[in-house]
Formats: structure tokens, sequence, C-alpha cells
């Protein structure tokens, strides 16, 4: 039985990111995407913040407003193409479990733009001029604090759009209903960076805590939910 | 003791099967052993599909045997996709009972829709795949033994081997169906659904589609198929009915009726669904 989930879940990760990666098409959106919020706010603040705390501020700001708008095209993406040819309808049919196939979304899902974040992180430093005091150490940290918040923000998002991809503007009906859910992730994320960038350590624990006890609380309970939303 | 036998039990070599072979001798023993018909592969009973206030599917009740094509005939919009959609558990009914080799399929979708190969208007893959990716993906999904040799297998029956690593989104209609056919069959399902098999195929295609359900009948397969098309429908069914505004009657066996006969009572019973 065990076998058999590992075994589905890693042919629909597999299938996932095999579509990513072949259509390039949400790749390169949420690239280009992702690079025009950094240097929007770069050429807009940059140059008139000297001071470590405000520029880490705003690129704090500019990480987490560029990976939540990216995320929410990924996730829209991602069940645009279960839809648009009944595949959904395929993968139901072979008899997969709901929760399942919820959890391989997720961690697709997350995948994706966990690279996307690796790619655009340091072009964020850069252009923010935070590049040359931020070390491998804390680059790594900051790339973990993304990671739980990509988590946190994809466990909800995926069961979303498994549900408004089906109606009419669904696409702009999960950024309406996603973002509200998600503020305890983007705030402990956002204030867990800022703490990072500016003193190099993690020194308010509630914001890590909450960034953490959230992420899990919503994967458990989106999952548990999976099977109700995909089969209705 | 030496030399005894079971009585009840039946020998392999007394089954008559279609298909002279062990497929199907499985539920020929358990049917004999307990004393119920258990090569009945679908049961409907009283399906009912309401959207809103307007019932798209109304009471219909449908069994199929194995080795049985049941041919449903109606115009378009007479709810024969939703009912296929049901019978394949996309759709939960309002109200009704389903059952698929014995298995509330209602209740336990998840335990009996890998017994179903199913073809609707949808491609039910990824166009962006070729015909082998996606067979092998689903294959993988369904645990298929031999997974690349099966792929390959049907392909080739299906013809498609010199396009088995194209982009599925650049096939015709005919090629599409074909691949479907295919997918439908990957995993050795007991029942096929069809929902409008011949439509938009040419006659080279539709020789295909009809050769292939007779060739799965013969494997012991229970078969429905939807379609408007009475004369391919005769071809092919050995029980008949009509499906007019979500109603389900039926209407004969294959060998109580002539194509014509078929054909004058669906055209009657068209004009009079229209003028009530």
């Amino acid at each position: 039985m065990i076998k058999k989930t590992l075994r589905q879940i890693g042919a629909l990760i597999r299938k996932d990111l095999g579509l990513q990666f072949r259509s390039k098409e949400t790749l390169v959106l949420i690239f280009v995407f992702s690079v025009l919020v950094v240097l929007i706010f770069a050429f807009a603040f940059g140059p008139i913040f000297p001071e470590k705390v405000e520029r880490g501020k705003l690129t704090a700001s500019v990480l987490w407003t560029a990976f939540v708008f990216a995320g929410i095209i990924t996730l829209n993406r991602s069940f645009a193409v279960e839809r648009s040819h009944g595949a959904l309808h395929g993968i139901r049919l072979t008899g997969v479990d709901a929760s399942n196939l919820y959890l391989s979304k997720v961690i697709s899902n997350v995948v994706f733009l966990f690279l996307l974040e690796i790619v655009i992180t340091p072009i964020a430093l850069q252009f923010l001029d935070l590049l040359d005091v931020v070390t491998m150490g804390i680059l790594l940290k900051l790339l973990g604090v993304l990671s739980i918040g990509t988590l946190g923000f994809c466990a909800v998002g995926v069961l979303l759009a498994g549900m408004s991809t089906s109606t009419n503007g669904g696409e702009s009906l999960l950024s309406v209903i996603l973002l509200p859910l998600v503020i305890p992730i983007i705030m402990g994320g956002a204030k867990c960076t800022v703490s990072l960038l500016v003193t190099g350590g993690l020194n308010e624990r509630f914001w890590l805590n909450l960034l953490i006890g959230c992420s899990l609380v919503f994967l458990a309970s989106a999952y548990l939910l999976a099977d109700a939303v995909i089969e209705e | 003791m030496e030399g005894w036998k079971p009585r009840n039990l039946p020998t392999f070599q007394s089954c008559n099967l279609p298909n002279g072979k062990m497929e199907g001798w499985k539920d020929f023993r358990f049917s004999s052993r307990y004393g119920i018909s258990h090569t009945m592969r679908l049961r409907a009973s009283q399906l009912t599909k309401d959207f809103g206030h307007r019932s798209i599917v109304k009471n219909a009740t449908l069994s199929v045997n194995a080795g049985e094509v049941v041919a449903i005939f109606g115009p378009n919009g007479a709810g024969k996709t939703t009912f296929i959609k049901i019978l394949a558990t996309l759709l939960k009914p309002t109200s009704g009972k389903l059952e698929i080799e014995g298995t509330d399929a209602i209740a336990g979708y998840s335990d009996v829709r890998s017994m179903l190969g199913v073809v609707i208007h949808e491609t039910l893959a990824y166009p962006t795949f070729s015909p082998y990716e996606n067979l092998k993906f689903f294959g993988n999904m369904y645990g298929v033994k031999q997974l690349e040799q099966r792929c390959m297998t049907l392909l080739t029956e299906v013809g498609l081997q010199r396009f088995a690593h194209e982009p599925l989104h650049i096939f015709s209609r005919g090629m599409t169906q074909r691949f479907m056919i295919a997918r439908a069959l990957l995993h050795h399902p007991s029942v096929l659904l069809l929902d409008e098999p011949f439509s938009g195929l040419d006659a080279p295609a539709k020789q295909f589609v009809l050769e292939r359900i007779a060739q799965e009948k013969q494997n012991g397969k229970g078969i429905v198929i939807t379609t408007h098309n009475t004369e391919l429908g005769y071809l092919v069914g050995t029980r008949f009915f009509f499906m007019i505004n979500g109603g389900l009657e039926e209407v004969a066996q294959k060998e109580e009726i002539t194509a014509e006969a078929l054909l004058l009572m669906y055209e009657k019973k068209m004009q009079s669904s229209l003028s009530v």
C-alpha cells in the first residue's frame, strides 16, 4: 500500500515538473514577472536608503511580493493544465487517493517555486545592494525561511486552486480567496527575512514559530480536506 | 478420497468461454460456487442526476453482463454523456445505486475506478505529452506490469506506433480517438464506457472502433456505448436502449429487432419526444 502510494506520488510529481519544464510558459512568465518586480522596486527606492536596516526591509518586501504573486500564477497554471483536456478526470479514474494527488501537487509546486527563489533571491540582493553583506550562511537560512513559507503558501493555494479553476473567472478568484488566508505566513516570512537581512540571525522566534506552525497546520488541514474538494 | 472431485465446481474444460482463454474463468467459478450471476459487470438502478431544478438523468436502470455491448441511442442533450460520467464515477448521482463488479461504486468509487476503461469527449490526457508518455504515466498510476512493452503493444494495435513520440496536440480527431481507446484499454479494465466513440471519425477509423469493440466483447468485457448513430450502434450492440430527455428505456435485444426497425423506432421516438 505504501509502495503504491509512493509510486503514484512519484509519478505525479515527475509528470507535473515534466509538464512545467517542457512548456516553459509558466517558467518564463514567473521569472520575467519576478525580475520586473525586483527592478521596479530597486529603481524606485534603491538609492534613497543608505541604511542597511531600510534596505533589508525593502528587500524582504520585494522578495515576498514577487514570490506570492509568482506563486498565484504557478498555482493557477498548474490546475489549468489538468482541467483543459480532462486530464484530472483521467487521474481520478486511476483510483489514486485525492489526498495523494493533493500532496503531489503541493510538492511539485514547492519545488518549482523554490527553484525560482534560488535564482531571484541573489538578483534582488544584488539590485538592492545587499549581496556584499549577506554571507553564504545567511543566504542558506534565507532560502530555508522562503521554502517554509512556500510550503505553507502552496498547502492552502493548491487546495483553493483546485476549487477555483473549475469556476468562471477562477484565476482572479484565487487571489481574492488565497491572500487573506496566507497573511500569517506572509507576515511571519517577511519578518524572518528582515531579521536575517538586518541582523544576520533569526532573533524573533515568534515570527519563525508562526511561519512554521501555520505552514504545518495549513498542510495538515488541507490534506484532510483534499478528498472532498477534488471529488466534489 | 483419491479421484474425488467437488461435484458442484465445474472443470475448466466444461466452461464454454467465448474466447477460449482463462479470462472469465474466475467469474464462472465464483458464480458457480455462490449460486449468483457474477458475470454482471455493472448494475445501475434508479440513477437520477439533477442540476438545480432540472433532471438530466431520470431514474435510469441498466445492467451489463460480461461479453455484452449495451448501446444507448439518444439525440444531443438527452443526458447520455452525464449518464456515462455517472457510470464512470466522475459525477455523483443525486439518487440511485450503482454497482460495478458487485462493489458499491458510489461509496467505494476509488475501489472500482481501476476496473473502468473510459472514452469521453475529452482526451483525459496531457496534450504536450506524446501518446507513449501519456500511456506510461497513466500505466504507472494504475500499476501496469511490463509497462513499456504494454504501451508499445497497445500503440501498435491501434495503429499509432509511428506517432508514439509525437505530442498529442498535433493529432487529428481520428488519431486522438485511437489513442483514447488505447488509454482506456491500458490497464485491462473489465468494463468499457464509450461516449460517442464514432463521432467525427472517417470510415476506416469507424471500422477500427467497431472491430475493437467486437474484440473486447469477445474478451468478456461489459461495454456501454452511447451514440446517435443507430446503424453503427446496431452493428456493435447486443442490447439497445433509448435515452430521451434523461429517461432510459430498454428497446430490444439484437436478435429481436432488425437495424431498419430500430431506426424506425428511434425516429418515431424522437418525433414523439419533440411533440411533447
